[in-house]
């Protein structure tokens, strides 16, 4: 059998997770016939999604899978605006997702290394805590705590009543311990002899050592507030406050039948919904590579 | 690791254990002095609504300074009911509600969210001389008003001329009188390709959705009897089988939908009749892509026979309340009042073409009817509606009563009859078992 | 670098042994006063770890560990919100809430639709992260692009692939054109055999990348002399796969199990938006879902918060079954 394909030069090219890979086969052709299935069903209905939200008139055939030039037009896109005001929405996620990043990066990440390389009296409890909230879901919560949150602390319709049940993410802190963890002991045993306190430990030693992680860690905390649709919608009543998650999705429970293209409408602003996310993630995809994140959850 | 969880659990149990409100008296104001400034308001996000409600904010605005009213509409959502109730469970609803169901005020009122209406002097005179006999449907068990009746739309039959001519069926006197009738032409209207669905009312499964197939026709067939009335369920009865038998033939030939279905199915033609008020007479109008509806009215059919519109029908009503969290309840009533006095009533029937429900209304806007004379169906229907029984657990009520009717009536999974049966044994233990309104 | 310990004995290690450690920890040579000393004796060799963790834990106690013991201590009562400075009796109420939920058909059907939907979720995760996995286990042309293509559909909001589904499963919609006669009257997401299995497939298509990553990193670590041995073994592709690829990555496999149980018992949105609440005859509705209708729409939090209590204790119990079994293997 002649190897066709890459040779073991170029599979070391890559600078990222091929380390240990089947040796190159004239299989490379399933590969890519596989993946390349795989890739466009997973592609297609965001492809559909951008042709959708550019069609004058609805059209659901086969045929309206290629734009056609005379049914495109961005009139959708003015007529999600003038429905949600996307610029106020818009504002809303970047507030309400900014937050709990900022929560999550100051609070999460003592919280992380305390568990990780701290001895202090109350640890175990923490970390049992922590295991306990990843695994009940949040839905049990949602009714004390929209009662406690809004009658008794008084921040319905507020960024921090948005923010506060997802303010430090207990996935994030986890993955922080676990990087933490991976750290050798010495180094700090060392840098305590020195005389150095603890947190100058951390963000002198430690932090710079975990920063692929960190970053990691952040992509991943970022996709549950942007994404979030319940609880924003239990707390935001005033149309001014809804991130817009919430908003697309009253928008689809109560489409009017008024604009012409109504699931066009609402493409547009799934559209609009979808890029911020998908960009920052093509931008630092190198960064959510395999062995930051295997390592995380190894175990 | 045992007694760490132990001690885990309870610490949180105990957390949990410092729960509920502190008690404090209910919402009465009775007695006290009322307050007079700035209040807010919801309206409902029908547009021609809005309109109503900006003018009426601007006029009284202009005339009361220092009184301000600021009008919103109502958060989006899949119910407005869920709205307000989150916003009464965390004291954040406005002052005057323009988009009250009457099926959810006994649940508003056992939250304690509502302001009973009694308590202002002259009320009660006030709603009764507006609104007539009709008025006592509304009241609450304990006696009082917490709500007050504002706007209707009789359900009636809705048909499209268009498709009635293709089908070869006559548009000015078709025949829909009787079930049998209605049956027959619903079966020419598909068989000749004239429309897709005879008649497409929602099948989803949302509490509210009966009282658009279900309700409208069982007021008809019964002679105006309520869901519940006097503590029991009448529907499990022949007139209520009768409407359950039709709709299920309806449904079993596929002359109506069981998917549901964005968007209007009368305003696109899927559907050549819809069953419906008159609000939705704006949808009908047309808009860039899709053509207005050439539609005539019918009044409801019954078993025996029915061409008249002074059978009884749903009330499909959207009434005021005044909720809890109110600060200025004083001028919260006079708002209440300036947007319920006969001009503001006439505002609202000529932008929305919905029915104030304040009697003798051909009488008080001859002008209005004269120039609209197809509206004077919906003016002699809405003096002949019934409401949403006002017991306890209302909405569970009728949610009890959606399934029920979705699993037999609209799936056919099981006996319309049955399922009538024991819908109303389930709805009758809801109705006795809640405790009254301190 | 130090290997990570294993989660079980980290928990061990973190429970049980950690206050005997507290004292051998310092480093040799530390020089303190009394004071210090005995604020470490109580308070552990680096007490400031109490202060570093007190934000977070503080955070767990308010908005956490409370709203927790409410909903527990309001499922053993009767229960209705109200608005406030409204008093009303809440009666301890035992176990009847339970009784409620585990007797209401509804609930019953919506546990079978989750059973439902982790019979196709599940297995189609396990089965296609893993070999998109291992597909994309060498160097490819376009790698990156592939990589980039399957966690596109994992970052983006719910809300927003939803709108497109709908638009593409819709009756007449560009699905159903393409199949033609072959499309499901009524339409997939209104049909009441479609719509679970439709809302599994869409899950499993949104979450398949998180996974296919997972496995990546998993497939980093199994040998390559056990392929090499296997090769000169002569074992086929297939061989291969099951002897040597599967019973290497089998943690992350039990892991991502484990995860897709947790995300699949608690699905909540995709019900909501894709059916528009419980789907053609609740064939469609989720545990969640019910208790969102129950508890908020209907005023009923005391039934929602038993059901709620019923699945996390479920939950849980898959958990520790899964985890017997992790340790009866290895």
């Amino acid at each position: 059998m002649t190897q066709t394909g890459t040779t073991a030069d170029e599979v070391a090219v890559a600078p990222d997770d091929v380390t240990s890979v089947e040796p190159p086969t004239s299989r490379s052709w399933w590969r890519l016939i596989v993946l390349g299935i795989g890739a466009l069903v997973f592609v297609f209905p965001f492809y559909y999604m951008i042709i959708g939200s550019l069609q004058k008139n609805q059209n659901t055939s086969l045929s309206g899978i290629v734009p056609q030039p005379g049914n495109i037009t961005l009139r959708n896109y003015g007529e999600i605006n003038a429905a949600l005001n996307l610029g106020k929405t818009l504002i809303n996620s970047g507030i309400f997702t900014g937050g709990v990043l900022l929560a999550t990066v100051v609070f999460g990440v003592l919280a992380g290394y305390a568990l990780a390389q701290l001895r202090f009296r109350g640890r175990g409890l923490l970390f049992v805590m922590m295991l306990l909230l990843l695994m009940v879901p949040f839905q049990l919560l949602i009714i004390p705590l929209y009662v406690l949150i809004v009658r008794y602390y008084g921040l319905g319709d507020s960024y921090l009543g948005m923010i506060a049940p997802f303010a430090i993410n207990s996935t994030a802190v986890f993955i922080f311990r676990q990087y933490f963890l991976q750290l050798p002991k010495e180094l700090f045993d060392a840098a305590r002899i020195d005389g150095a306190n603890e947190l100058r430990i951390l963000t002198r030693i430690a932090l710079p050592l975990v920063r692929p992680a960190l970053l990691t860690a952040m992509l991943l905390t970022f996709i549950g507030p942007w994404n979030e649709y319940l609880w924003p919608f239990l707390i935001t009543k005033q149309q001014s406050m809804q991130p817009l998650a919430v908003a697309l999705a009253n928008y689809m429970n109560t489409v009017q039948s008024t604009v012409s293209n109504p699931f066009g409408t609402i493409l547009a602003g799934a559209v609009v919904l979808a890029v911020p996310a998908v960009a920052l993630f093509l931008a630092f995809q190198r960064y959510f590579v395999a062995p930051n994140i295997g390592s995380a959850v190894k175990g | 690791m045992k007694l760490r969880a132990i001690v885990v659990g309870a610490l949180t149990l105990s957390m949990g254990l410092a729960a509920c409100g502190s008690g404090a008296a209910p919402s009465s104001t009775k007695g006290a002095t009322l307050s007079y400034g700035p209040i807010s308001i919801w309206y409902s996000n029908n547009a021609e609504e809005i309109t109503w409600g900006e003018q009426e904010v601007a006029a009284w605005n202009s005339l009361h300074p220092t009184q301000k009213v600021t009008g919103q509409q109502i958060p989006a959502s899949q119910s407005s009911e869920e709205v307000i109730s989150a916003a009464i469970t965390a004291g954040s609803e406005p002052c005057l509600i323009y988009n009250t169901a009457p099926a959810a005020v006994p649940d508003f009122e056992q939250a304690g969210g509502l302001v009973p209406l009694n308590d202002f002097p002259g009320a009660v005179s006030y709603i009764q001389t507006r609104t007539g006999p009709l008025a006592s449907m509304y009241k609450s068990p304990d006696g009082q008003y917490y709500q007050m009746p504002w706007k209707s739309n009789p359900v009636v039959i809705f048909y499209n001329k268009t498709e009635f001519a293709k089908a070869g069926i006559s548009t000015t006197n078709p025949p829909l009188s009787t079930y049998s009738e209605f049956l027959a032409t619903a079966q020419k209207l598909v068989s000749s390709g004239a429309a897709k669905y005879a008649i497409y009312p929602s099948p989803s499964s949302e509490f509210y959705e009966s009282w658009y197939d279900f309700y409208p026709l069982y007021a008809a067939e019964s002679g105006g009897k309520l869901l519940v009335e006097n503590g029991k369920a009448t529907f499990d009865s022949p007139a209520g089988q009768a409407v359950a038998a039709f709709w299920a033939q309806l449904y079993k030939e596929n002359l109506a939908g069981t998917a549901t279905v964005t968007g209007d199915t009368f305003a696109d033609g899927t559907a050549a009749m819809a069953i419906v008020g008159p609000w939705a007479i704006a949808d009908y109008q047309g808009k860039e892509g899709s053509p207005a509806v050439d539609y005539g009215v019918a009044p409801l059919p019954t078993s025996k026979g029915n061409t008249s519109y002074t059978i009884p029908t749903f009330s499909d009503a959207k009434n005021i309340g005044m909720y809890a969290s109110c600060k200025n309840r004083g001028t919260a009533w006079d708002f209440l009042k300036f947007t319920t006095s006969a001009s503001a009533d006439g505002k609202l029937l000529t932008l929305t073409g919905q029915m104030p429900m304040r009697q003798g209304l051909q009488k008080a806007y001859a002008s209005y009817f004269t120039a609209n004379p197809d509206y004077t169906d919906f003016a002699v229907e809405s003096a002949h509606v019934i409401e949403c029984p006002n017991v306890p657990n209302s909405i569970q009520v009728w949610q009890d009563f959606r399934d029920d009717w979705s699993k037999s009536v609209i799936f056919g999974t099981s006996s319309p009859n049955a399922a009538l049966a024991s819908a109303a044994s389930a709805i009758n233990k809801l109705v006795s078992s809640s405790s009254s309104l301190p | 670098m130090p290997e990570v310990p294993p989660l079980e004995a980290e928990l061990q290690l973190a429970t049980r042994g950690s206050e005997m450690k507290l004292e051998a920890e310092l480093p040799p040579g530390t020089r303190e006063s009394r004071g210090t000393r005995l604020a470490r004796a109580v308070l552990g060799p680096q007490p400031i770890g109490l202060a570093f963790g007190a934000p977070y834990g503080l955070f767990i106690a308010a908005l956490f560990a409370y709203p927790l013991g409410l909903a527990v201590w309001i499922s053993f009562h009767s229960y209705f919100f109200t608005a406030p400075g409204v008093s009303v009796a809440r009666p301890f109420v035992g176990l009847a809430n339970y009784e409620a939920v585990l007797t209401d058909p509804e609930v019953l059907r919506s546990f079978l639709n989750i059973l439902i939907f982790l019979v196709i979720n599940v297995p189609l995760t396990v089965g296609l992260s893993l070999l998109l996995a291992t597909a994309l286990n060498a160097a490819i042309p376009f790698r990156a692009l592939f990589r980039a293509c399957f966690y596109v559909p994992y970052v983006t909001a719910s809300v927003a692939m939803v709108a497109v589904w709908l638009f593409m499963f819709n009756t007449g919609g560009v699905v159903d054109s393409v199949l033609g006669p072959l499309a499901p009257v009524p339409s997939w997401l209104v049909n009441q055999n479609w719509a679970m299995p439709s809302i599994a497939i869409y899950v499993t298509w949104k979450q398949l990348g998180f996974f296919i990553l997972l496995y990546l990193a998993a497939l980093q670590n199994v040998p390559k002399e056990l392929y090499e041995a296997a090769s000169i073994d002569g074992a086929s592709w297939w061989h291969k796969l099951w002897s040597v690829t599967v019973p290497g990555v089998r943690t992350v496999t039990t892991l991502i199990t484990l995860l897709a149980i947790i995300v699949g018992a608690n699905l909540f949105t995709e019900p909501y938006l894709l059916t528009a609440g419980g789907g053609p005859n609740g064939t469609s509705a989720s545990p969640v879902l019910l208790m969102y209708q129950i508890g908020i729409e209907q005023n009923h939090p005391d039934f929602a918060s038993a059901l709620g209590v019923i699945l996390v204790i479920g939950v849980l119990l898959i958990v520790g079954v899964q985890r017997l079994l992790q340790r009866n293997q290895t």
